[in-house]
């Protein structure tokens, strides 16, 4: 206590009063969550202004005479002719581990009422993305334990991978089929102790949603054991337009710390069209002159540079990466519509899911002619590959044939083989929600499809299949399942224990 | 359709012709609103309530207002209006006030500028880093 005490009057001697002359403003005019401010001369862009009664505002838009300012809080409190303060600061947000396990807001403040945020850093949420020179090939895999992802469009760390589709096909339920997944491959690595293991942690980013379906989210995530991996930052549909602007970039901030502090994270951010709605209220009500769709000229920027912000850096800029999983609703399955476009351009693929193949009992909907994953397959691990390699034209040839068949003509015994096969690696992929699948698991699976130990199985019987399978090979081929995952590729050797496995298990499926 | 771009751009073009040595001129801003108001054009009033905005801001840059706990004296508004007529490079119009809740010290407004040498100033300075810590631990 006597040290506390000199350490505080050593402060104070050290301490000097000085008043020196700071620019103000005057609200001159305020209105749907913006307020116009003359003065403050030496603002900033994104300068975080004190409004008084503790509401915040960001200066956004600074004119010939006057500024434009972004409200964060409760507008109603403020009165015209009020002084405004410059803070000095630009607008952050707390970031760190200690925010695992955590709901905030835009402004990274608690909405959990698990007391304070344990950071004592603070990340701009403006920043400009990584630079060429700071990045590095993506080359480690995103195990999203959604066997048809994982299978067909793999996806690597510090990738942006779309997910696009109509309302109600399962957008989210694959994002956070993702979270669940990297959290318990986070765990088993924490329980084993393999520190060669690097963990994903992640944000869920809810931008204008209902609160009804964030608390649903953040429900599954507690159920499933992911909430310590994972921050959830919420922008409910009742903030205001701003806060749900600011707020996948303020996500994206706390996303960086891990990626320059050699962590590894997923940003999801759900979802951007409604992001892009947010942008263009805020944009009208500054009167800022609009465009296509009465867009902003900027909302292709908007997007691009939160965007670009997901990378994979080098070892001397943190030896991190930010992978995103932005999420953008279609309407009708117009992916040509102008945000939906502007996205696709902007990302590293897409996953696109189609309503017809979700009510068809399609489960996740993904649409494997129209999903890409441009650089994902460079990071797909090789025993994968191996597996999985084909696939995806046979698929497409698979749905030629199929749609050839329903004519009903006579089929040569090579063709029926092929829909059959198809048929049957359709029924595989089929995956119930918040249930990810060990990679080992997938690879023994798509390994004996590919090698016809499924081709005598009824296709209504492919998921028991499925699931006697797996019993099977956790039980008694444990050794094996641990071999996949450490030589990552499929040896001669394990491929005849493979054999031996599958063949054990035919002689007593039945 | 009239911008409002149009109207900022007409109102600062009267704006410039109202400046007389860089201050503004009373008979010329007279003239200039007398014939505004009597102008036909649709957009008349628009761009005089801009040019008003536009004279009213700048009666603001050359005021200035003095807050203290306690009345000052005669010299030391002396140099408190010598002082802002140097640091603005023209005379401000003045007005002293008294203000108890300060404590003690001056608080002091001139154009868009602030000075707060307050007692409860700096008190509020004080707080401020302690409303932002409780804001994260709501």
């Amino acid at each position: 206590m006597t040290t506390l005490v000199q350490e505080i009057e050593a402060r104070l001697a050290g301490a000097k009063a000085e008043s020196a002359w700071q620019s103000i403003g005057v609200i001159r005019e305020i209105g749907d969550g913006v307020a116009r401010v003359e003065g403050l001369h030496d603002v900033m862009l994104n300068e975080m202004l004190d409004l008084g009664h503790g509401v915040t505002g960001i200066a956004l838009s600074l004119e010939e005479s006057d500024v434009g300012v972004i409200i964060l809080g409760d507008h109603t409190k403020l009165l015209e002719g009020a002084e405004v303060h410059g803070t000095g600061r630009l607008l952050q947000v707390p970031v760190g581990k200690g925010l695992l396990g955590r709901v905030v807001n835009t402004l990274g403040e608690p909405l959990d009422g698990k007391g304070p945020i344990a950071s004592d850093t603070a990340y701009p949420v403006e920043k400009l993305a990584p630079g060429i020179m700071r990045r590095r090939p993506i080359s480690q895999p995103v195990q999203t334990g959604i066997m048809a992802i994982d299978a067909m469009i793999p996806i690597g760390r510090g990738q942006r991978e779309l997910i696009i589709g109509d309302r109600s096909t399962g957008k989210t339920t694959i994002c956070v089929d993702t979270i669940i997944s990297q959290a318990r491959l986070n765990a088993a690595a924490e329980a084993a102790g393999d520190t060669a293991y690097r963990p994903l942690y992640c944000i869920y980013v809810a931008i204008g949603q209902k609160q009804s379906t964030i608390a649903q989210i953040i429900s599954v995530l507690e159920e499933s054991g992911a909430m310590p991996y994972t921050i959830v930052l919420a922008a409910p549909a009742a903030d205001s337009a701003a806060s749900q602007y600011l707020a996948p970039f303020a996500g994206a901030a706390m996303g960086e710390w891990f990626m320059e502090h050699g962590c590894d994270a997923l940003i999801v951010y759900d979802d951007l069209s409604k992001h892009a709605v947010a942008y263009r209220q805020v944009s009208l009500v500054m009167k800022r002159p609009s465009g296509r769709e009465a867009y902003p000229g900027d909302v292709f920027y908007l997007h691009s540079r939160l965007l670009e912000r997901a990378a994979r850096v080098g070892e001397k800029h943190g030896n991190g990466s930010l992978t995103a999983l932005p999420v953008i609703e279609t309407q009708a399955g117009d992916v040509s519509a102008y945000i939906p476009t502007n996205v696709i351009s902007i990302t590293d693929g897409q996953i696109y899911l189609e309503s017809d193949l979700f009510y068809q009992g399609t489960r996740p909907a993904i649409s494997v002619g129209l999903s890409v994953s441009r650089v994902g397959s460079a990071a797909q691990m090789k025993a994968m590959k191996q597996v999985a390699g084909r696939l995806k034209g046979e698929l497409a040839q698979f749905r030629e044939l199929a749609a050839f068949s329903q004519f009903g003509s006579e089929l040569d015994a090579a063709t029926q083989a092929k829909i059959d096969r198809g048929k049957r690696i359709l029924e595989l992929f089929n995956q119930p929600q918040h249930d990810p699948m060990p990679v080992e698991i997938q690879v023994a699976l798509l390994w004996a499809v590919q090698h016809g130990y499924l081709d005598l199985v009824p296709v209504p019987r492919v998921k028991e299949y499925q699931t006697r399978f797996v019993d099977h090979l956790t039980a008694s081929c444990a050794e094996l399942l641990k071999h996949i995952v450490t030589q990552a590729s499929l040896d001669e050797a394990l491929t005849a224990e493979l054999t031996k496995a599958a063949e054990s298990f035919n002689a007593v499926w039945a | 359709m009239t911008s409002a771009r149009e109207i900022h751009r007409d109102a600062a073009r009267l704006w410039r012709l109202s400046l007389a040595g860089g201050a503004p001129d009373a008979a010329r801003i007279r003239q200039i609103t007398d014939q505004l108001i009597g102008s036909p054009h649709y957009r008349r009033l628009a761009v005089l309530a801009e040019y008003v905005r536009r004279l009213r801001r700048d009666a603001a840059d050359r005021t200035a207002t003095v807050d203290s706990a306690t009345l000052l004296d005669a010299p030391a508004r002396a140099a408190v209006e010598a002082g802002l007529a140097r640091r603005y490079g023209r005379t401000m119009a003045t007005t002293f006030r008294i203000d108890p809740d300060l404590i003690g010290g001056v608080r002091l407004v001139a154009a868009s500028d602030l000075l707060d040498d307050s007692v409860a100033g700096r008190l509020t300075a004080l707080e401020r880093p302690f409303d932002w810590a409780q804001g994260r631990s709501a």
